[in-house]
């Protein structure tokens, strides 16, 4: 084993090639740029694409209020069971007014507590709280069935007008132990957002039939479809491109039969396939580890199998202490041991946990056990070429150590780490307990069975075109002396075939986001994706279909901010198109 | 290879795939952990319904389970769900109390009506566009065309059909923009449904010669009601004719925004395929004679360039298809995307793979046609 001081020439001779092929690929870039731009249609294309991404960013600045109430991102944000509304339903004006709340009578805190805030929240997300409001006056008291109740039983705090105070009559009356309903008016000022001038309208599209804000809703809209979008896109790519390539690059029987599969799923048209798979989710509402796993571990193969296009490299000398450096090296068995037993820590019910560590947020655990898995499979990743090259397994642990170069860790920093990456992180953004298991998509019920269902569905098309590319390129001359030279099929496969098979790749990805866009949303439409009350382009004009003759706004928006942004998507991927494809340019 | 050879080879080739839809519809049926037992019985699953031989409770949830077969090993299931399928017996749907089959044997046509008039509308409007945007290259209209190719394949159909409800299918005072035109009242197309709501399409009594009740096909049934059959209707649909045209005007809107997006991707395809055929050296050479240059684009240009359409002809009648969903939820069409959407909604598993296959073999055999029609028009693809 090579010590860390000797690896000097190895880490230089990285830098070099790194900075190499950076410069190679900015200059190739540059070129591309150029043809990109001359076409009117594609820079339409990109513009659109930007503002929207940019519009789902930054939707929480934008938008007057907050229009999720069950949408999984922030499911934990509303938990009172109030919702401030507007004046009217269907309205073109747009000032807060009152608000319904429901209160426990059996609470002794009652008459202390807190229940006009404003929309705004301040902080971030774990720990935020929000402004009070000022009341002004109390409306309507109601018992939990709709009666009125004399309006003496609450009063305003005469020193502090966002306390409503309960008098001892309504706090002793058993009969109303299921709450009571208090509508009031309150003060308008702090409930309008930080970056409009006081009391200006804006409510530029209306206000829905719950009297919610439909600008808003359309802005937050952009974040579940983009989301969709690329999630979808990019897990139909991965694991298109992995059959595709298998079946392409060994052909034969493997071929035959791959093709096969994929004639089935042609066989059935597109949107029945993904509503007859949605249907058979049913009332699956989480997806557990073996699930997800079959959604991580193509990620992760892809990522062990791929070979780097980024070229290995190392920063400068001078960064990295030697002796921490030297450290690492020498006591690597240990780190991997703790990783190891962290890694099988990960593995256990979540329930087990609390007694672990005597906590019931498993959360930062779960983290660090994910971590080690990744670390892990990073480890094995690294180990790869060794496998594809000798693939008896004699003496595979020396080989494994063999190849793990400590030497020279930066040469790591490759595509397959950063598709390692990108799996973890996919996995931690969908991590929640339910009952005795580690649930690794929350809330599986709502956004994320459509998602399933057109990777489902998807994925075939990708395997084809990725089969058609690669069949064309192994013919080239390049290839035969790849392995008249005796390179392995890994290495001809990823190093020499992929790589020039991929604009097609490039081209039908950002087509395809936008195809998604569309076809989530027609599935939410007709009720099979995301739930009603959900600010999602596809449930908003749904909702609206019971009013849009008279009200034809409510729907007008959403299916516009649809039509534009799958547009976007649309010419972008076209002006790619016409980049990297210089026969299509006309 | 002749050309009944070909035709034969492609007929045997549809075998081994229609079983292989038959396999996976199984397989999202019963791979996929949905619960139709426990769906069935909702919060009553623990009642208990009957008891065994030995005076053990069944409850309801297992009574559902042995009706649905579902306690046998997954082997005998497939291989029962197979011979059913074969024997023509696709179980009884639970929510139409109906045997699957009857259930979209009535549903298809409509859908087939409906995406067949759609493509037919998409496919002239498109190829002529496409014509005229390659002849224009660069000019001001290939620009706009381009964009419209571009947009009309992003248009969400959903949307688009409810905006042409808005403008085409209601008054001025909802914002409709027929009846100042045209002197119409309440617009120029019905809103929604198959027919005008004042009569009842008649089921039965067609000509002789014709199906008992009807082809399904309304567009066809209406030439062939019997004169006893039309007194009956109400004054303004007593005639063929007439009801024929309420069958159609019923139909212009959904198959509108149907073909909208078939007609946007045929326009961009037709014009790169036309403009690759006119830098060919038998098109110059056409010029050469001095023949004119209409009949150079339309005679010996747009002959080979509609070539490869053909093709695109099988990708458009999926996508009909599925669109289909969409617009028959929107104009309230009880076709098979509506069967399909009650039937999800109810987890009525036998409906919903009764559905995709049957959508699966009209796919299968519309692009076994549109092969056939291909290998006719270009011998080579027989050679293969």
């Amino acid at each position: 084993m090579r010590k860390w001081d000797e690896g000097i020439a190895d880490r230089k001779e990285s830098l070099r090639r790194l900075l190499e092929s950076l410069y190679q690929s900015g200059s190739d870039l540059r070129r591309s740029w150029k043809i990109y731009r001359r076409s009117l249609l594609a820079m339409m294309g990109l513009i659109m694409v930007i503002s929207v991404t940019m519009i789902s960013v930054f939707a929480d600045r934008i938008a007057v209020e907050h229009p999720y109430r069950n949408l999984q991102d922030t499911e934990d944000l509303w938990t009172t069971d109030w919702e401030p509304r507007r004046a009217e339903p269907f309205s073109e004006e747009c000032d807060w007014h009152e608000q319904k709340i429901v209160t426990n009578t059996r609470s002794a805190l009652f008459s202390e507590e807190v229940i006009a805030e404003s929309n705004d929240k301040v902080g971030d997300d774990n720990r935020y709280y929000k402004d009070t409001l000022s009341v002004i006056k109390i409306i309507k008291i109601e018992d939990s069935k709709g009666y009125d109740l004399n309006s003496s039983l609450l009063y305003i705090h005469p020193s502090n007008s966002t306390i409503l105070v309960l008098t001892p009559e309504l706090y002793n009356n058993s009969t109303l132990n299921l709450g009571v309903w208090v509508t009031y008016e309150f003060d308008n000022e702090a409930m309008h957002h930080s970056w409009l001038p006081d009391g200006y309208d804006v409510c530029i599209f209306g206000t829905t039939d719950t009297g919610q804000d439909l600008f808003s809703k359309v802005l937050y809209g952009s974040r579940v479809s983009l989301k969709i979008g690329f999630t979808v896109a990019i897990l139909t790519v991965t694991i298109g491109t992995i059959v595709g390539s298998i079946s392409g690059y060994y052909g034969g029987r493997t071929d035959e039969v791959i093709m096969r599969i994929c004639d089935m799923f042609f066989a059935i048209p597109g949107l029945i396939l993904a509503m007859a798979f949605v249907a058979a989710m049913g009332s699956v509402t989480s997806l557990t580890i073996p699930v997800w796993l079959g959604v991580i571990v193509p990620i992760l193969f892809l990522a062990t199998i791929s070979r780097s296009y980024i070229l290995s490299t190392v920063f400068d000398d001078d960064r990295i202490s030697d002796r921490s450096m030297n450290f690492l090296v020498d006591y690597r068995g240990w780190i991997f041991s703790i990783l190891g037993f962290l890694f099988f820590i990960g593995l256990l019910p979540a329930s087990s946990w609390p007694e672990f560590f005597g906590t019931s947020d498993s959360r930062p655990w779960r983290l660090v056990a994910s971590l080690a898995i990744i670390l892990i499979i990073g480890a094995i990743t690294f180990a790869d070429r060794k496998f594809v090259e000798n693939s008896n397994l004699e003496g595979t642990s020396q080989r494994i150590s063999k190849s793990l170069d400590w030497t020279n860790p930066w040469r790591y920093l490759t595509l397959r780490t950063i598709a390692i990456f990108v799996a973890i992180l996919v996995l931690f953004r969908f991590t929640g307990t339910d009952g005795d298991e580690i649930t690794l998509i929350k809330d599986f019920d709502r956004l994320w069975k459509i998602q399933a269902a057109l990777i489902f569905t998807g994925w075939p098309g990708y395997a084809r075109l990725i089969r058609g590319q690669v069949l064309y390129v192994k013919e080239m001359n390049f290839v035969e002396a790849a392995r008249s030279v005796g390179a392995p099929s890994g290495r001809i496969m990823f190093r020499h075939i992929l790589p020039n098979a991929w604009a097609p790749l490039l081209v039908a990805f950002t087509l395809d986001i936008g195809g998604t866009i569309l076809s989530a949303s027609g599935l939410s439409f007709i009720g099979l994706g995301a739930k009603t009350g959900t600010a999602e382009w596809g449930i908003l004009v749904s909702e609206s279909r019971r009013y849009f003759l008279d009200y034809p706004h409510l729907m007008l928006y959403p299916g516009l901010a649809i039509a534009v942004t799958v547009l976007g998507f649309n010419l972008l991927g076209d002006g790619i198109r016409d980049v990297v494809d210089p026969k299509n340019r006309r | 290879m002749k050309l009944h050879e070909f035709v034969v080879r492609r007929l045997l080739l549809l075998i081994p795939v229609m079983v292989g839809v038959a396999i996976l519809t199984f397989a999202i049926a019963h791979l996929i952990p949905a619960d139709p037992a426990a769906a069935q019985c909702g919060d009553k699953c623990g009642v208990v319904v009957d008891y065994t031989d030995n005076g053990e409770p069944i409850s309801a949830y297992e009574a559902n389970r042995e009706r649905l077969g579902m306690n046998q090993p997954v082997s005998v299931q497939f291989e029962k769900y197979m011979t059913r399928l074969v024997d023509g017996d696709w179980g009884e749907s639970i929510t139409y109390h109906r045997p699957v089959l009857d259930v979209v044997k009535d549903a298809a046509p409509i859908t087939l009506e409906m995406s067949f008039l759609a493509l037919m509308i998409a496919y002239p409007v498109g190829i002529t566009l496409g014509i005229l945007s390659a002849v224009r290259q660069d000019q001001m209209f290939d620009h706009v065309m381009r964009f419209f190719g571009i947009a009309f394949v992003s248009l969400p159909i959903f949307w688009f059909a409810m905006m042409l409800q808005l403008y085409f299918a209601t008054g001025t005072e909802n914002g409709g923009i027929c009846d100042p035109i045209l002197g119409t009242s309440g617009g120029c197309f019905p809103i929604y449904g198959r027919h005008d709501p004042s009569f009842t399409y008649p089921e039965d009594g067609f000509a002789w010669f014709f199906p008992a009740g009807g082809t399904g096909f309304h567009l066809v049934d209406s030439w062939f009601v019997t004169d006893t059959k039309l007194e009956t209707l109400p004054d303004d649909f007593d005639s063929r004719r007439l009801l024929f045209k309420d069958t159609l005007l019923h139909l212009a809107l959904p198959c509108i925004a149907l073909g909208v997006s078939s007609a946007g991707s045929l326009l961009r395809y037709m014009r790169a395929s036309l403009l690759e055929v006119l830098n060919e050296d038998y098109v110059r050479t056409a010029r050469a004679k001095g023949l004119s240059e209409s009949r150079v684009v339309l005679v010996h240009a747009c002959r080979n360039a509609l070539v490869p359409i053909v093709t695109i002809l099988g990708f458009s009648i999926g996508g009909a298809i599925g669109g289909a969903v969409l617009t028959e939820t929107i104009f309230a069409f009880n076709g098979m995307g509506r069967v399909a959407v009650e039937s999800i909604n109810y987890l009525d598993f036998t409906v919903i793979m009764g559905v995709t296959l049957i959508t699966s073999i009209i796919f299968l055999l519309s692009n076994l046609i549109v092969d056939i029609t291909y290998a006719i028009i270009d011998p080579r693809v027989r050679l293969e």
